[in-house]
């Protein structure tokens, strides 16, 4: 198991107050000597290529056949809620305030932007249905769906539960989300809805009956439910 | 400049670099005297630089400085100082691509989770005006169209 130090980032020990550092060459620093890859944040980081993303999806998927969907999820589920705690961490070393005191919007983007750096592909958030208990997420450049191609259905179950993790972590709410368009489905980008389990089901239940995302998001402005 | 240059180191690997590969260095050395000159004069006259924005946005958009009762413009002068010191670098080395990607898109997305394109695009804008008039014309048209792509990237 490694552990994270943020002492071996020699650019950020030099910079410490530096909050644009995710330029490839400042983001990462490669230790030759031990053959790790850390980044500015101290967490130990592996490059793959989309031979590896392909062979962990189908090799899941033949090991637990139709399950392997929600394996994904539930990977990301804890993989987001632990990146929830270790975030709360950096975030007030970097800017000497805690996430609670921060701009909403402000430190959303801050937590995707290492994400962004690892090439996990950029985000926007529409927060226009908060108070309505649900929020959509766009995603731009997914990795997993890039690499699988047009296959005809949603397959960032990983991103479904890493942001369905971090947000419930970050609100203390049970959240769940469903991606509800996908790259791999022919779309121009991936789509995200975030809420209550009964919305998530509600939306999981339209999908199947073949609503795109725009009826869903149609349907749940309107006040919908099962 | 410094982005093509790592990319000229990578991409020539073993052989002799071709003219056409070598064309931006060329480029860069026939205007490398202006960048040194522009740098410089944009290092010493930094503080006038940005009281003469402030002056002008608080004359003719006022509210761009304010939130409510709140006064914006120690923040405001903070990002500013920060960008034309980034842009000024980008202008040193002709390194427009790697200002967008170690400084410029960060910030669009910090300037857009406090909704503060309108202050980037006139900020932005009139910093084009005010270093007009303290660089040369030959100095302004290398260094304005960097503070071009800064308003493109931020104020929309």
């Amino acid at each position: 198991m490694d552990t994270p130090s943020v002492h071996s980032h020699k650019l950020r020990q030099q910079y410490p107050q530096k909050h644009n550092h995710y330029k490839f060459s400042d983001f990462f620093q490669f230790n030759a000597s031990t053959g790790t890859i850390a980044d500015w944040n101290g967490s130990r980081n592996i490059l793959t290529s989309e031979d590896f993303i392909i062979g962990l999806l189908e090799g899941l998927e033949e090991e637990v056949g139709a399950a392997s969907a929600a394996v994904m999820y539930s990977i990301g589920l804890e993989w987001g809620k632990q990146d929830s705690l270790f975030f709360d961490q950096w975030f007030e070393r970097e800017y000497n305030i805690s996430p609670q005191q921060a701009n909403l919007m402000f430190l959303l983007e801050t937590w995707w932007w290492p994400f962004t750096a690892q090439g996990w592909g950029r985000w926007e958030i529409d927060m226009a249905d908060r108070t309505q208990g649900f929020m959509f997420i766009n995603l731009f450049d997914s990795a997993v769906a890039r690499t699988l191609g047009d296959v005809g259905k949603p397959v960032c179950y990983l991103y479904a539960g890493l942001f369905a993790g971090f947000f419930t972590e970050m609100v203390r709410k049970q959240l769940s989300c469903i991606e509800i368009q996908c790259y791999s489905m022919g779309e121009t980008y991936c789509k995200f809805l975030l809420g209550a389990k009964e919305r998530i089901d509600a939306a999981a239940f339209w999908l199947n009956e073949g609503a795109t995302a725009s009826d869903i998001e149609n349907r749940l402005r309107s006040g919908d439910s099962l | 400049m410094l982005s093509q240059l790592q990319t000229l180191v990578r991409e020539v690997d073993g052989r002799y670099a071709t003219d056409a590969e070598l064309m931006f260095l060329q480029n860069y050395l026939k205007t490398a005297r202006l960048r040194f000159s522009a740098y410089q004069k944009i290092q010493k006259a930094e503080k006038d630089i940005i009281q003469q924005v402030k002056s002008k946005i608080k004359a003719t958009e006022p509210q761009l400085l304010r939130h409510g009762k709140v006064d914006l413009s120690v923040k405001w002068q903070r990002d500013a100082v920060r960008g034309l010191r980034y842009c000024a670098h980008a202008l040193l080395v002709a390194d427009e691509a790697g200002l967008e990607e170690g400084f410029l898109l960060w910030f669009q997305s910090i300037m857009r989770s406090f909704k503060a394109q309108p202050s980037c695009n006139i900020t932005y804008k009139v910093m084009q005006d005010v270093v007009r008039q303290h660089l040369t014309p030959q100095e302004a048209e290398l260094f304005c169209p960097i503070l071009s792509q800064a308003r493109r990237l931020l104020g929309q």
